[in-house]
């Protein structure tokens, strides 16, 4: 790899290991950074291809591939790679690569810890997908069947997969507030001087409301689930009616981390935005101000609504306005970013590079998510779209155009910076073009599905669903197979290509552009002055 | 203003990085456990 | 560009020419609403889907006016602004924020807050009860001012499901026994469930609510034309968390209470039935169809269950072992404290709330019987009713 290549000359005489154990003990940044974002990409196809097996099944009615035991598995742990293992993995790979050089930095402020908070996750990844294999030889009745949100009483119910997906939740938990501790810290404590926090970069701020959430909420996940375990095995009752529990207090634990976990999965890409926006528009960002405040309302907000995920489990009238009010009152500081995304643009000079129709295409879908979001609000409305496929739906168009399109946002926008090699302009268009094509095939017919009466998470479903079913099918493969293009760009730009400059792209600005591409092995030996 | 900062200023920061670290750490801990101290 | 994402709603119309089983019968919303929560629903939802195109379509013909006027390849210089400078400029800032506030808060907020005080008034002027339990994999439904109980499971045959045999018309939304409720009349309905959470959904009734285990939860229809209705469970449950569809007939009140006549008759010949003695081959007789409809969907239709998920009836210490201690007491975990009382967090429930003294001492028996068990015994309803 051409990335942070180290030459012992160059580090007064430090020995840095190569091969493996490099990769096993390195507290770089960059290199702790490249393996987040390796690991995502392949927890990205791994998430990717059981749901096509799901989609297989979803092609026409009747079962043809599987029991409904197995696609109960396949759509549960799906969602939980996407989300943990791919999604906030890539993220975190993000803030690793990008925080120090954009405050001026030479690494983390804990780079050991760093470590650590990377290499939880492949046993945890290991964890959540052994059950399926496991039941290959016998062993246990499969991976977790309950869907990611783990509901008690099915949830207390289920075989070993469960108790899989408990532990691998933990050990991901634990990894999730060790990069958060660890990105806080950086971010008070190691800006270069003259850099005030009024002048942090936008991405360093969404990542900074996104670290204390995840200190706030990932607790309260864990708490729920260690629960889960001991109602399973230890004989409480806390999601059990006889024995004086209740099975709403799980969703309300799940959910008080469950809502804000979807602003963890995007505001990093809300900070993101502006800088590739800017870039390309060859304009400053407009109403820095305003999107911090909104980055920290929007985080505040998060934390209280989260019953909207649970409007017809039967609770109180008042509880009902309340939480359809406060939901909705997302879409205030929601809006001012819109309006500030296109006010960036707006009388810039554009050029449409990938990063920046990629950038485009997020604004646009992400803001049908938003769009239905509201909608979705509405508890007089919510009855006819809770748990149908219009959920479904806005929460692709929320997590997939938003969170994953997102984070292809930033991958093609400092790939070259991370490599110093230019990747295929032409692979990347192509790329761009096909997966906004397809997911719309895919997932706009499963708005109409859910409007028609169809609900979530079956395998198998009445004749007048037909039509819209085998349609998202279709375009779900066509999604998949160009995430192909995706992955060959860039392990095509990672071996070689033109040579990327320092400034990458001519409007970039910030500090991360005025080092060499790739930036050197302790990346701001010097810490450069802001003025 | 200081073109680089000093080792022994950075040093500092390392302190207090770390002391953040550990009470942040705590917070979280104290919030996992919370739950199952509160009683009905 | 992003005009594409809108001109995928009409959709080229060789995809459609897909697989020979499917229907030409697609929609674009909501089915047709009967009753007046569904109505409420449904305006509601159209008020607001207009809305959110129209917000969607002024701010992205915003954007793509600016994609094609402002970009370096025809010349435009960049400007250099970053906030509003001006009140003009304020204005334009603050307007779309105004708008939302007013659009969030009064003029879908207020029609919602009407609503859904509306929607929870379940018990004023109601004109009768309906229960309704669920189950892993089936609804009971309860009339309590009658005594009527019964049991609706999904009647579309597993050769269907396998493709083995051609789809019906109510694929997937039919039952052996539907709700039958009076037209016109203000239904209170209770919800709960024996095991996990369901969810009982009627689109055309505009009513979802949760069933949850050890709760009593409640909703209420009032169904304005006859016919018939059809739903699903929908919170995952399970493993035929698909199979368990929601039937209603709507039909007036005359024939309504005629049906409910009928049931009371077939209830009470059911329960005498359980007084008499019955022949260990009339229980056998009996009890298989029960195990078909209750047990198999678990424990299989050869006994043997399925490895890790659910026990093997076949050969097992349960159906082979006794169930009544010599002083005439139920041994705890015995195959008769096992269907009775199910076993707690698993997948097995408790039947005596939901079969009758008859069918339990029928399905025991021929599971006693069958599978290559030869406990060669017998139980009467009447032993089942005494251990109520």
């Amino acid at each position: 790899m051409s990335i942070a290549t180290t030459h012992p000359a160059e580090h007064h005489g430090e020995h840095h290991p190569s091969g493996i154990l490099r990769w096993l003990t390195t507290t770089n940044h960059k290199d702790i950074g490249t393996m987040y974002l390796t690991f995502a990409l392949i927890m990205f196809f791994v998430g990717g291809i059981m749901i096509l097996a799901v989609r297989a099944e979803l092609f026409s009615p009747g079962l043809q591939l599987m029991k409904p035991e197995f696609f109960n598995q396949l759509i549960g742990v799906h969602a939980l790679v996407m989300i943990f293992a791919a999604l906030m993995p890539a993220a975190t790979g993000f803030a690793n690569w990008q925080l120090p050089l954009m405050i001026g930095a030479p690494d983390m402020a804990l780079p050991r810890l760093n470590n650590w908070g990377f290499w939880l996750l492949p046993p945890a990844a290991i964890l959540l997908t052994l059950p399926f294999t496991l039941a290959l030889f016998g062993i246990g009745d499969g991976a977790i069947a309950t869907g990611w949100t783990f509901y008690a009483p099915l949830s207390v119910q289920g075989g070993i997969g469960v108790d899989f997906a408990i532990f691998a939740v933990h050990i991901l938990g634990v990894s999730s507030i060790m990069g958060s501790i660890n990105i806080i810290v950086t971010i008070f404590n190691l800006r270069a001087p003259g850099m005030t926090m009024m002048k942090l970069p936008l991405f360093a701020w969404g990542w900074l409301i996104t670290a204390f959430l995840l200190i706030a909420t990932i607790p309260v996940l864990a708490g729920a689930v260690t629960m889960l375990l001991t109602d399973r095995h230890f004989g409480t009752h806390f999601f059990d009616a006889a024995g004086g529990g209740d099975p709403i207090l799980f969703q309300h634990l799940f959910w008080f981390f469950g809502h804000p976990e979807v602003y963890i999965l995007l505001l990093p890409v809300w900070g993101l935005m502006p800088h590739v926006l800017s870039t390309f528009s060859r304009k400053p960002t407009y109403g820095y101000k305003a999107q911090v405040y909104s980055f920290i309302a929007i985080g505040v907000l998060s934390v209280i609504v989260w019953a909207h995920h649970f409007f017809t489990v039967g609770m109180p009238v008042p509880a009902l306005i309340y939480f359809m009010f406060s939901t909705m009152s997302i879409s205030l500081p929601l809006a001012v970013l819109f309006f500030c995304w296109v006010a960036t643009m707006w009388r810039g000079a554009m050029s449409f590079e990938t990063p920046m129709l990629f950038a485009q295409g997020f604004i646009v879908l992400f803001g049908m998510a938003g769009l239905t979001g509201l909608v979705l609000a509405d508890v007089a409305a919510d009855a006819q779209y809770h748990h149908s496929y219009f959920v479904v739906a806005h929460f692709h168009y929320a997590l997939f155009a938003g969170g994953i399109m997102g984070v292809m946002t930033g991958v093609y926008y400092w790939l070259p910076k991370w490599t110093g090699h230019m990747y295929s302009e032409t692979l990347g268009k192509w790329h761009f073009w096909l997966t906004v094509v397809s997911f719309n095939l895919t997932f706009i017919p499963q708005f109409f599905l859910g409007l028609a009466g169809m609900p979530r998470r079956i395998p198998d479903y009445a004749l007048q669903f037909s039509e819209f079913n085998a349609i998202s099918t279709v375009g779900a493969f066509i999604l998949g197979l160009s995430q192909l293009l995706f992955a060959y760009n860039i392990w095509r730009c990672v071996k070689g290509g033109p040579k990327a400059e320092g400034r990458v792209w001519e409007g970039a600005e910030g500090l991360e552009w005025e080092l060499p591409s790739p930036p050197p092995h302790h990346s701001w030996e010097t810490q450069p002055v802001v003025k | 203003m200081e073109a680089t900062l000093t080792p022994a200023e950075m040093a500092r920061r390392q302190a207090a990085a770390r002391r953040t670290a550990w009470a942040l750490g705590a917070a979280a801990l104290a919030l996992y456990l919370i739950g199952f101290l509160i009683q009905r | 560009m992003k005009v594409f994402a809108r001109h995928l709603r009409r959709l080229p119309p060789w995809l459609l020419a897909l697989p020979a089983i499917c229907r030409a019968d697609y929609s674009w919303n909501f089915p047709e609403p009967v009753t007046p929560i569904a109505r409420d629903t449904l305006k509601i939802h159209n008020e607001f889907m207009l809305i959110i195109t129209a917000l969607f379509v002024v701010v992205f013909a915003i954007m793509i006016y600016s994609m094609v006027k402002h970009r370096k390849s025809i010349g435009h210089q960049p400007a250099k602004f970053t906030g509003p400078k001006g009140g003009l400029q304020w204005f334009w800032a603050i307007f779309p924020f105004g708008i939302l506030l007013f659009i969030d808060f009064i003029l879908m907020g207020i029609p919602a807050v009407h609503a859904i005080i509306d929607m929870e008034d379940t018990k004023t002027k109601a004109d009768m009860v309906l229960k309704v339990t669920g189950m892993q994999w089936k609804w009971q439904y309860e009339y309590p001012d009658s005594g009527v109980k019964f049991i609706s499971t999904m009647s579309t045959p597993r050769e269907q499901i396998g493709n083995a045999e051609q789809k019906g018309e109510h694929y997937l939304l039919e039952v052996d026994n539907p709700v039958v409720l009076p037209v016109g009349k203000k239904v209170r309905v209770l919800l709960t469930s024996t095991d996990v959470i369901h969810t009982w959904w009627v689109p055309q009734f505009g009513v979802k609510r949760d069933a949850i285990p050890g709760f009593l939860r409640e909703t209420w229809v009032k169904i304005e034309k006859p016919g018939i209705y059809r739903g699903q469970c929908a919170e995952l449950c399970g493993k035929d968390h698909g199979f368990m569809p929601v039937v209603v007939h709507a039909v007036p009140e005359t024939e309504y209470l005629a049906w409910l006549d009928k049931k009371k008759t077939e209830s009470a010949a059911a329960a005498g039935a359980a007084d008499r003695t019955w022949s260990k081959d009339e229980l056998i007789a009996h009890g298989k169809p029960v195990y078909e409809k209750n047990c198999a969907v678990c424990h299989q239709a050869d006994g043997k269950g399925i490895p890790n998920a659910f026990p093997a009836l076949s050969g097992s210490k349960l159906c082979n072992s006794e169930w009544l201690s010599k002083d005439g007491k139920l041994i705890p975990d015995s195959h008769v404290d096992r269907v009775m009382n199910g076993k707690a967090n698993t997948a097995m429930q408790a039947f005596k709330g939901t079969l009758s003294d008859t069918d339990i001492a029928a399905v025991i028996t021929y599971e006693r019987n069958s599978f290559g068990n030869t406990m060669g015994d017998m139980i009467q309803p009447a032993q089942i009713k005494a251990l109520r």
